[in-house]
């Protein structure tokens, strides 16, 4: 079965047909989730940001500030993903043709690795490397902007 | 009704109007900096409104997070400020007779209300933002109430293109 079969055979799923043919504020409603998981996710990386270049909280240890923005973080990604894997499930093959879609989700899984390792990695050793720290949060918020406008494009090619 | 109408056609006919109608990707992209702009903008404030409810940074002083967020925070309500005008220039006619857009904008104007009344009122009391333990009623109440107002604020205008008329 190739990937194109897998497509269709989800389009054609009742899942599917049902997120489809529901009244459109279904739509809309996991839009706003969408917009809403997105600021949860940003806003904390935008203050973790600011504390690695030294811009605010500077009496706060870097450490702890990630530590207590994990769960605000997760919550972001879970009402985003989840939200969006039930609007790609509702037109997988329209959205697997759009160019926009593809590099969004590649830019998505490169954004998730890179600001996966400041939670795992970079954060308990960022006191020890500063400039690792701000090579992190630097690449974070790009490959983040960039999902969020390759996101925006997809409704326009 | 009718001249506001006219209004707002004669306005996407300007110069910035048509050229971002035009464009292929200007209004995409313009899109992708409204929603930066807010993440930033009301996200940071999310952020302070979740510290005030007790549900954030626990361990971090109150009065450092809202004096030292703020610049960032007026950065990115000009990004966004800047980026929606853009949007509804171009847009107008199609804005105005929407009806989520006057609830949004009715939002808008309560949360920047709500905004301004902790500023220069709630947070000059004296130990309205005390560095440890917890914080008043009517600070919660302002937190509470500015995390409502903005997320009505986007809530609303998200759902700009999906219900475009009076029934």
């Amino acid at each position: 079965m190739s990937f194109g079969d897998v497509l269709a055979s989800i389009q054609s799923s009742s899942l599917s047909h049902a997120i489809a043919e529901s009244n459109h504020m279904l739509v809309a409603g996991l839009q706003i989730v969408h917009v809403f998981g997105f600021i949860f996710l940003l806003a904390p990386l935008i203050l973790i940001a600011l504390r690695v270049l030294g811009l605010v909280l500077r009496d706060q240890p870097l450490e702890s500030l990630v530590n207590q923005s994990k769960k605000l973080s997760l919550a972001g990604l879970v009402l985003s993903l989840a939200s969006g894997v039930l609007m790609f499930l509702s037109a997988p093959m329209h959205y697997y043709a759009n160019w926009a879609f593809d590099t969004k989700m590649l830019l998505l899984v490169a954004a998730l690795a890179i600001y996966g390792l400041l939670f795992l990695w970079v954060a308990p050793r960022g006191s020890a490397h500063p400039s690792m720290a701000k090579l992190n949060v630097s690449l974070s918020l790009i490959l983040w902007i960039a999902v969020c406008m390759a996101g925006r494009a997809i409704g326009f090619v | 009704m009718s001249t506001l109408l006219a209004m707002a056609e004669k306005l996407e006919q300007t110069g910035i109007g048509t050229a971002i109608a035009e464009g292929r990707y200007a209004f995409p992209v313009i899109e992708g900096i409204h929603l930066i702009g807010l993440s930033m903008a009301v996200g940071l404030i999310l952020l302070i409104d979740l510290r005030l409810l007790g549900a954030f940074l626990p361990d971090v002083s109150v009065k450092a997070l809202h004096r030292q967020l703020q610049p960032y925070v007026f950065a990115g309500f000009a990004i966004v400020i800047l980026a929606g005008v853009l949007l509804f220039v171009c847009e107008a006619s199609v804005v105005i007779v929407s009806p989520p857009w006057p609830f949004k904008m009715f939002f808008l104007v309560l949360g920047g209300a709500n905004a301004l009344y902790f500023e220069f009122i709630t947070s000059r009391r004296p130990e309205a933002l005390p560095d440890h333990g917890p914080l008043p009623g009517n600070v919660r109440y302002a937190g509470f109430a500015s995390f409502a107002l903005w997320v009505l604020v986007i809530v609303c205008g998200r759902l700009i293109p999906y219900i475009p008329h009076w029934a």
